[in-house]
């Protein structure tokens, strides 16, 4: 008896341990954003005397400054476009070719599949400036639509990895039986085989709209006109002005309502987040 | 037995090849080409020479650029190791401990990760703020005002300053795929071990390092092509490559070159130096850890 008393409480000992040095983590995981929020909230007065203090309440005005006089209105509906368009046009393009390339062999189609494989490496960053004298060649510069296709082709390796081991995991039963009731090609990839890849295509989804929602490389390059950046360019220029102006407060609230977004998008999609990185997704 | 399945194969193919080929192949070919010319934005296209492997010999001799290169490799040194033995130690705890609380650590952990490099930057670079800062704040309450620093201000700890904030973004984002390693490891052996009296250390260096090592491959292979990646966002961002240099990091030497500059040819060049090496080291890294197998 008193040895399983000795060993449960050397358990729980060892619980607390555990505990304090997760809670530790948690405490440098989340304790620069708490600052931030906080920070938010203080008058540029308050933030140079003490900016560890509490603020003497909540002072919206920073935030109405970021969304009149930082641009983050812009800045915003900019990225929810890229966002929004950029995904569309991926799944367009991604799944009828992955579809294809799990269902058929044809002249090419192993060439096809090694090269998007190889692809996958090849970061954005390193193509960027032919891309730019490309772009610019076309007189697209500053053209959100032709950036939300080039965007969509980055992940195209991605995506047509995932989405392909995905579907040729999937029992072709189903595909079978419609053939055999006369269904067309489309039919049986609009009706059949696109509601089974839900699973599969949610994660891709997320991921890859988490990566546009975040892009910086290419934006940078690309969009050039104030009226045209997306957050992450917002972000670091006004930063980069703030760094030698004096208003802080609409630099915090700023952060805060880019991370709002992304935070609640998390919370409801984490699930499909987290099964895409254990099936060995890559970080865009 | 299908109807027309030619013309629906090239239909669902073609689309997706063709702007692979305009967006990613010949963007592709021609970096090379131009790492290869001297062109600037003044002679992009016809007027600019080619030059071989001119651009390729000048790094060697460019200060500035061998300076990116030898921060680049102390920080490749450095990441890596130290974000996977933070990510496989937080993937074990969770895995191995009962607290009921597992999945609020895993979310808070993972959080950093999903959220735009720009404001992890922005947010690092107020923790390291010479005046306001959280870390220099700290020092001061725990008594130690002479280890204050202008962290990004100052040549000797510029670089240290983005390789922490490079951990601290990407820990979480391995753990995840640590813990799915360790969740595909039968519990057997793990009870097997405990009834033989196996302490926490010893059931983490003798079973989830060895049955894990084809996992901490594929992470440390990822950590790095994202350390050489996202390096760039974050020196742009918190230090510009400054101060003189001291943070620069290849691609944005590359970019510096390229777009403030206008030097194509040569930032071409760095470009292609730099996926060169990634695929090399990516490639050695993933021999080692499968190789004694």
């Amino acid at each position: 008896m008193d040895a399983s008393k000795t060993s449960r409480i050397k358990r729980q000992m060892i619980n607390w341990i555990l505990r304090v040095i997760l809670i530790i983590g948690t405490i440098i995981f989340l304790y620069p954003f708490v600052w931030n929020i906080i920070s938010s909230f203080k008058t540029n007065k308050e933030y140079l005397t003490d900016p560890y203090a509490l603020p003497s309440g909540f002072h919206i005005e920073n935030y109405i400054n970021a969304i009149e006089d930082a641009n983050m209105a812009s800045y915003f509906l900019n990225s929810i476009y890229v966002v929004v368009l950029s995904t569309l046009l991926l799944l367009i393009f991604v799944i009828p070719i992955s579809y294809v390339l799990s269902r058929y062999r044809f002249f090419g189609s192993k060439v096809i599949t090694t090269i998007y494989m190889a692809c996958i490496f090849l970061q954005a960053t390193y193509i960027m400036i032919p891309l730019f004298l490309e772009i610019q060649a076309i007189k697209a510069l500053n053209n959100l639509s032709v950036i939300c296709l080039v965007y969509a082709v980055m992940q195209f390796p991605f995506a047509i990895f995932t989405l392909q081991g995905f579907m040729s995991s999937l029992s072709r039963e189903y595909e079978e039986a419609a053939r055999i009731d006369g269904a067309t090609n489309w039919g049986i990839l609009r009706r059949i085989v696109i509601p089974l890849c839900k699973p599969g295509i949610a994660t891709i989804t997320m991921l890859t709209a988490m990566g546009f929602w975040n892009e910086y490389p290419l934006a940078l390059v690309l969009l050039t006109d104030e009226r045209k950046k997306t957050i992450p360019i917002g972000l670091a220029n006004l930063f980069e002005v703030q760094r030698f102006a004096t208003n802080w407060g609409a630099l915090f609230a700023a952060l805060v309502i880019v991370l709002i977004p992304t935070m609640i998008i998390y919370l409801i999609g984490q699930k499909y987040l987290l099964q895409g990185i254990q099936a060995g997704g890559l970080k865009g | 037995m299908n109807k027309n399945p030619k013309l629906f194969i090239a239909v669902c193919t073609l689309p997706a090849v063709i702007l692979t080929i305009i967006f990613m192949i010949i963007p592709m070919f021609n970096a090379i080409y131009l790492s290869f010319t001297d062109s600037t934005a003044l002679s992009v296209g016809t007027n600019s020479k080619f030059v071989f492997l001119d651009n390729y010999k000048y790094m060697f001799r460019d200060k500035y650029f061998l300076q990116a290169l030898a921060n680049t490799l102390k920080l490749l040194l450095v990441v890596p190791p130290i974000t996977i033995f933070f990510s496989l130690l937080s993937a074990s705890i969770l895995t191995q401990s009962r607290l009921r609380e597992k999945a609020f650590y895993r979310t808070v952990y993972f959080f950093p990760s999903i959220i735009s490099l720009t404001l992890v930057g922005i947010i690092w670079s107020f923790v390291f703020n010479p005046t306001k800062g959280i870390l220099n704040h700290l020092l001061e309450l725990v008594g130690l005002e002479n280890l204050k620093h202008a962290w990004l201000g100052e040549s000797k700890t510029a670089l240290a300053c983005i390789g922490v904030a490079l951990v601290w973004q990407a820990a979480g984002y391995y753990m995840v795929m640590h813990i799915a390693g360790i969740d595909g490891i039968s519990r057997d052996v793990y009870e097997a071990a405990e009834i033989d009296g196996a302490t926490a250390a010893q059931k983490l260096m003798r079973i989830t390092m060895p049955m894990l090592k084809n996992t901490i491959g594929i992470t440390y292979v990822l950590s790095l092509s994202g350390t050489i990646n996202l390096s760039f966002t974050l020196s742009n961002v918190m230090t510009a490559g400054g101060p003189n240099g001291a943070s620069s990091v290849l691609l944005q030497y590359m970019y510096q070159q390229g777009m403030n500059n206008a030097n194509f040819g040569y930032a071409m060049a760095i470009a292609m130096f730099t996926l060169f090496m990634a695929v090399i080291i990516s490639a050695i890294s993933r021999k080692l850890t499968m190789g004694n197998e």
